[in-house]
């Protein structure tokens, strides 16, 4: 008898702690994605509505004037697409190349040299020479100001905690007695690369993969460093240019209406966000598919990172 | 019959010796693919990471680009007494440890409670929808976050000024930033940040909780007595990392967020940011790298410390 009085009391507050986790969660959800429908409701409102009633989260006078806007300027934001698309492409490719390329040699137990190679990796997660230097190596000796190399190479090429992480799922998951038999049946180097180590690796060269991919489509650093050219801008770029001219005009003319900004061949404020919401709408579009990749790489990437 | 055993063994030394020869040889040569292998990301690690630590010297250099960087003169610790002259430097100092300081402390609370919540509800099927999108907001760049916030904060048309009713020019007013940069940061980054602890409270073994709850532990004890305890080695694990970081900052959050307003420095202005402006904007490149090397020198040293301190506590979460 006493015991189920036991067990009930204990119930109780079980239950409580159960649904009170449950709607802080679904409340931070919420929290969590209700300023992109903000974003989406600013888009679709006509711009009169917007400077009559400013930014509601539901849409007024729904208009799809600012995506029209969006088509009538497609040559611009085309090309920053296309730019984007192809520095993504290229750069994630090139990323997981070079990562598993040099994570195989680190990997090989025979190779006593890799040591000596890990060392060198492993210093550079350690100690950095900072901006400013980094800046004048680019600028100054690469010559990379205004070229496409600017969006793909500085900082995003390789991340040395992607190659430990490579190394790491070759050593633990391929055991070396595979590579010893394609060897001892004739296999080179690349082909054991080719043949063995990067088709047992889909996992890691996933997420890997990703995050990189995720990197090049979100950097706009590079271009806020080395370009000025607008043809070489990348949507990010555009983006972060746009927001910086209308801010500067603003203060430079004290309280510059958009109507004025309008004149001056700015895009409105719904045609901003509109810009906006086609650069999120990618990466929204591929997330419930790769967010279990995402996570996982976080696990790992997050204590060594 | 000795003889012959004597010739055969040195026969045999011959052969050995010649193998050896050979063998030595043949690895060095089995070995030539993998340093080929090896060679587009040495080349890249060269020119991204090596040759910009060289780049330090520069902050002990009077630039003048116009005969070179390495033949300009030497300045000693110049450009660093007069960075540090500056109120520039002791206002992105104080930022930006205090940013840290608050939101190491902050963060840390939030993204355990956030793990031990959803590892309540794990078992439920909306907590497959919950966990992705409360990460979702880590995967947009500090630029679409600039966008988000200006909808937000914007003076004439902000969602903010129109419930409030007033008119306020956030993007002038620096003291509501210390604020609005801690909503911000952690909108962004709880959800990814409570990965981590969501992992680690996976590992620990339900029979502990079922022991628990035969004793008549409540929710609350078990947490407090089996989950926070099981946590200890990545807490410490997570918290001396990011001291590590201490000296870092979020560029993306400080400087684009801000909308790079000059009006909101003094509680904006970070190193990463200062290092930046003086660069670009006051093309003052001594400044810039003496800022720049003395977060970098402050950094590593913190590195090593903390890793010193993680290798004492739990060697296998030790960097190195």
């Amino acid at each position: 008898m006493e015991k189920v009085i036991v067990k009930k009391r204990e119930h109780i507050p079980e239950k409580g702690f159960h649904y009170t986790a449950m709607v802080i969660l679904i409340l931070l959800a919420i929290y969590s994605i209700v300023p992109f429908f903000l974003m989406l409701a600013i888009s679709v409102s006509s711009e009169a509505a917007l400077s009559k009633n400013g930014y509601q989260f539901i849409p007024q006078e729904f208009s799809l004037a600012a995506y029209k806007y969006l088509w009538a300027k497609r040559f611009t934001i085309g090309r920053c697409y296309l730019i984007t698309i192809l520095t993504t492409v290229v750069g994630t490719l090139v990323n997981l190349v070079i990562t598993s390329l040099f994570a195989y040699p680190l990997s090989r137990q025979d190779f006593k040299q890799r040591n000596i190679f890990a060392f060198i990796l492993f210093f550079t997660l350690l100690f950095n020479g900072g901006l400013t230097a980094s800046y004048i190596v680019w600028t100054r000796i690469f010559m990379i100001k205004n070229t496409v190399w600017a969006l793909l190479v500085p900082g995003l090429l390789m991340g040395g905690m992607n190659v430990l992480m490579v190394r790491n799922y070759y050593a633990v998951n391929i055991p070396y007695a595979i590579i010893e038999a394609a060897r001892i049946d004739g296999a080179n180097d690349l082909r054991i690369y080719t043949g063995i180590m990067v088709p047992l690796s889909k996992p890691v060269m996933t997420t890997i993969g990703l995050f990189a991919a995720l990197g090049y489509w979100n950097n706009w650093t590079n271009g806020l460093y080395y370009i000025s050219d607008s043809k070489l801008y990348s949507v990010q770029v555009y983006l972060m240019k746009l927001m910086n001219d209308i801010q500067y005009l603003k203060s430079s003319s004290n309280g510059i209406e958009s109507a004025q900004l309008a004149t001056m061949s700015m895009p409105t404020e719904g045609a901003r966000m509109a810009i906006a919401m086609i650069a999120i709408l990618p990466i929204l579009l591929v997330y419930p598919f790769i967010q279990k990749e995402l996570v996982k790489g976080m696990v790992v990437g997050g204590v060594k990172g | 019959m000795a003889k012959t055993t004597n010739s055969a063994v040195s026969e045999y030394d011959g052969l050995l010796a010649q193998k050896n020869k050979k063998s030595f040889k043949a690895t060095a040569q089995v070995y030539i693919p993998l340093y080929l292998m090896m060679l587009p990301g040495f080349i890249y690690l060269i020119c991204n990471n090596y040759l910009p630590m060289f780049g330090i010297l520069i902050a002990f250099k009077k630039v003048n680009f116009s005969v070179g960087v390495f033949k300009s003169p030497w300045a000693g610790l110049e450009n660093f007494r007069f960075l540090f002259e500056t109120r520039d430097a002791y206002l992105m100092i104080r930022n930006t440890l205090l940013y840290n300081l608050v939101w190491i402390a902050m963060g840390l609370v939030i993204a355990v409670s956030i793990a031990i919540m959803m590892a309540e509800i794990s078992e439920r099927k909306i907590a497959k929808v919950i966990q992705p999108l409360i990460c979702f907001p880590s995967m947009i760049s500090a630029v679409i976050l600039s966008y988000i916030v200006y909808a937000f904060l914007s003076t004439n048309y902000g969602f903010l000024n129109q419930i409030l009713g007033t008119k306020i020019n956030f993007y002038t007013k620096a003291k509501y930033w210390p604020y609005i940069l801690t909503v911000v940061h952690f909108w962004q980054s709880a959800g990814q940040s409570s990965i981590i602890y969501m992992a680690s409270i996976g590992g620990i073994d339900k029979a502990m909780y079922e022991a628990a709850r035969i004793d008549g532990a409540g929710k609350w004890k078990q947490i407090v007595y089996i989950t926070l305890p099981m946590l200890r080695p990545m807490i410490i694990l997570m918290l001396l990392l990011s001291i590590g970081r201490i000296f870092n900052s979020d560029f993306g959050l400080f400087y684009q967020v801000t909308l790079n307003s000059g009006l909101l420095y003094s509680t904006t202005q970070t190193i990463d940011t200062y290092v930046y402006r003086a660069l670009i904007e006051m093309n003052n490149v001594g400044m810039s790298s003496a800022a720049s090397v003395f977060q970098a020198i402050i950094g590593f040293v913190l590195v090593l410390l903390s890793n010193l301190v993680v290798r004492k506590i739990d060697p296998d979460s030790a960097l190195f």
